[in-house]
């Protein structure tokens, strides 16, 4: 062990002095330098964008640093309608709902539920990689690949098959919902390369019982309105929170038997 | 795969449908409480460590107590409270916006789930140590791993477990070596291919091993796998984080480092009108 050479000494790397921002400008008030008399976002003054923009209008400025035009706002919106609940079943709801009939307090439920909405099964965790998959593979034709997962992909031994991020069974067959939105996206107006491929590749895969999943139509309608792949995630957990708070909020006033708890006949104990 | 699922596609679902099947214990109304086959008021309480529980949790298997001791005094070394440090800087202002002490101490826990540090680079500590052990038997020399490894950072040292990032040198290695001797706990292969590995670094490169080199290769040599490290290691900052929620807790609201609006430094679009 080469103790002398433990001795600890500073790199000195350099940190910025200040923490920069093209997304937001506070200007400050003429009487208290800590309090913002005015906010900017990307240019745009906050009071006058409530005004004359909408909500999602503001998002994809947010995230883009323009606004959005007609085509692009409306299948943002429609993204967001179509995304907004996961469903009772899904297991980020279910956590808002255990959050929420234990009587965990309020605000811990959108983050609990959030963190689970991460997972990279169904979840956040599985959109920045399907952006990845989507923005590599659509100028290569749809079926022919799909040819080739499907040839070359090993399915798990149990339980579904993502043969590429956000593509592939769930319980074990072809999720219909999905493939609905994203036919009803598809067919609005406006540019959407991305989308029409992955309803392409998507069909090609259905008769293996796989097709699209909610995280890759995320991901295919965030490529299309050009998000970067970073934000993917979090903006998919954004477009679901409305729903997983819903339901956490509805039993957070019931008592704990307002959900199943499993008999102990049917909780077996099996050491490998 | 698709001929079958068209028949009992859901099979898999229906078999788990209201049931739990656990392979890691539970709690048996009136006849106790089980981990692991373990009975855990007649087994372990009283009996074994917390950290022994903690990792008999997170990998299926009971250490024995000395490993244990050093997984607790490693957890000493891996979190401090310094607010400066970024999963720490979270609970500091959790503290300072009122947050409770668990969501703060959470928060601060998840941001440590990060590749610049935390917990997931442990994960390529361990594969790098495990993957270099392999080469090094097959014949690869440690300035050839070196190489190796410099290779995928145009030239430069950097391999995950050395050459520590801010600073040169790791004290910790030193208090961690007097716990290991302490505690009876022998040096494997891994450690001393790491400290080959260190040898080299320093004579070409003036760099030593850090603490992720350390524990990874010690861990290694205990079996542990990369996966099992990440489960064992999962709130490895949470003290830390505590430490820094409680000082800004106990203090006026919304005055750590608090920010002047010219603190920001905007560097976006001039102000024009919405359209």
């Amino acid at each position: 062990m080469a103790t002398e050479k433990r001795k600890v000494e500073s790199r000195n790397d350099v940190f910025v002095e200040r923490t920069a921002t093209k997304i937001w400008q506070e200007i400050e008030s003429p009487n208290n330098p800590y309090l913002a008399d005015s906010c900017l976002c990307h240019g745009y003054d906050l009071l006058e964008l409530t005004q004359k923009r909408s909500f999602v209008e503001t998002l994809y400025l947010l995230f883009r640093g323009e606004l959005p035009d007609a085509d692009e706002a409306r299948l943002l919106e429609h993204l967001m309608i179509a995304l907004i609940n996961p469903g009772p079943r899904h297991p980020a709801t279910r956590a808002a709902m255990n959050a929420g009939v234990g009587s965990t307090d309020r605000e811990h439920i959108l983050p609990i539920a959030l963190s689970i909405y991460g997972g990279s099964h169904l979840g956040a965790g599985e959109v920045e990689p399907a952006m990845d998959f989507l923005r590599k593979q659509r100028k290569h034709d749809p079926r022919q690949l799909a040819h080739e997962l499907i040839t070359n992909g090993i399915p798990p031994q149990e339980g579904d098959w993502h043969i590429a991020p956000g593509f592939g069974s769930r319980f074990g067959g072809v999720d219909t919902m999905p493939a609905k939105i994203a036919k009803h996206l598809a067919d609005l107006p406006g540019k959407h390369e991305t989308l029409l491929w992955g309803c392409k590749f998507a069909v090609a895969l259905n008769e293996h019982s796989l097709g699209w999943l909610s995280p890759a139509i995320a991901a295919a309608v965030f490529t299309d309105l050009g998000f970067s792949p970073r934000a993917g995630a979090g903006l998919f957990q954004l477009l679901g929170a409305p729903g997983l708070l819903a339901h956490g909020v509805e039993l957070s006033n019931k008592p704990v038997t307002a959900m199943p708890f499993v008999k102990d006949e049917n909780y077996v104990i099996k050491y490998e | 795969m698709s001929s079958n699922m068209n028949d009992r596609a859901y099979q898999l679902w229906d078999e788990r449908r209201g049931k739990i099947q656990s392979k890691k214990g539970g709690w048996i109304i009136g006849k106790g409480v089980f981990n692991h086959g373990y009975s855990m008021m007649d087994d372990l309480v009283g009996k074994v460590s917390y950290m022994q529980v903690m990792v008999l949790n997170a990998t299926g298997r009971l250490p024995e107590r000395a490993v244990a001791d050093w997984f607790d005094a490693i957890h000493i070394c891996l979190s401090w409270p310094d607010p400066r440090i970024w999963c720490n800087q979270i609970g500091a202002l959790g503290g300072t916006a009122r947050t409770s002490v668990v969501a703060a101490t959470s928060a601060g826990v998840l941001a440590a789930d990060a590749k610049a540090y935390g917990i997931k680079p442990l994960i390529q500590g361990v594969n790098f140590i495990q993957t270099a052990l392999l080469d090094f038997k097959r014949g690869t020399s440690v300035d050839e791993i070196i190489r190796n490894e410099c290779a995928k950072h145009r030239g430069k040292p950097n391999i995950m477990g050395y050459a520590r990032p801010l600073a040169k040198g790791d004290e910790r290695i030193i208090a961690m070596w007097r716990v290991q001797k302490a505690l009876g706990l022998p040096i494997g292969e891994h450690l001393q291919l790491a400290e080959q590995i260190e040898q080299s670094l320093l004579k070409n490169f003036d760099e030593s091993m850090n603490i992720n080199g350390y524990m990874t290769a010690f861990l290694s040599d205990l079996g542990y796998t990369a996966d099992e490290v990440y489960r064992i290691f999962a709130v490895l900052v949470t003290s830390g984080v505590t430490a820094c929620y409680v000082d800004t807790r106990d203090k006026a609201p919304d005055t750590f480092l608090p920010l002047r609006c010219a603190d920001i430094e905007y560097t976006g679009k001039l102000a024009r009108p919405v359209p």
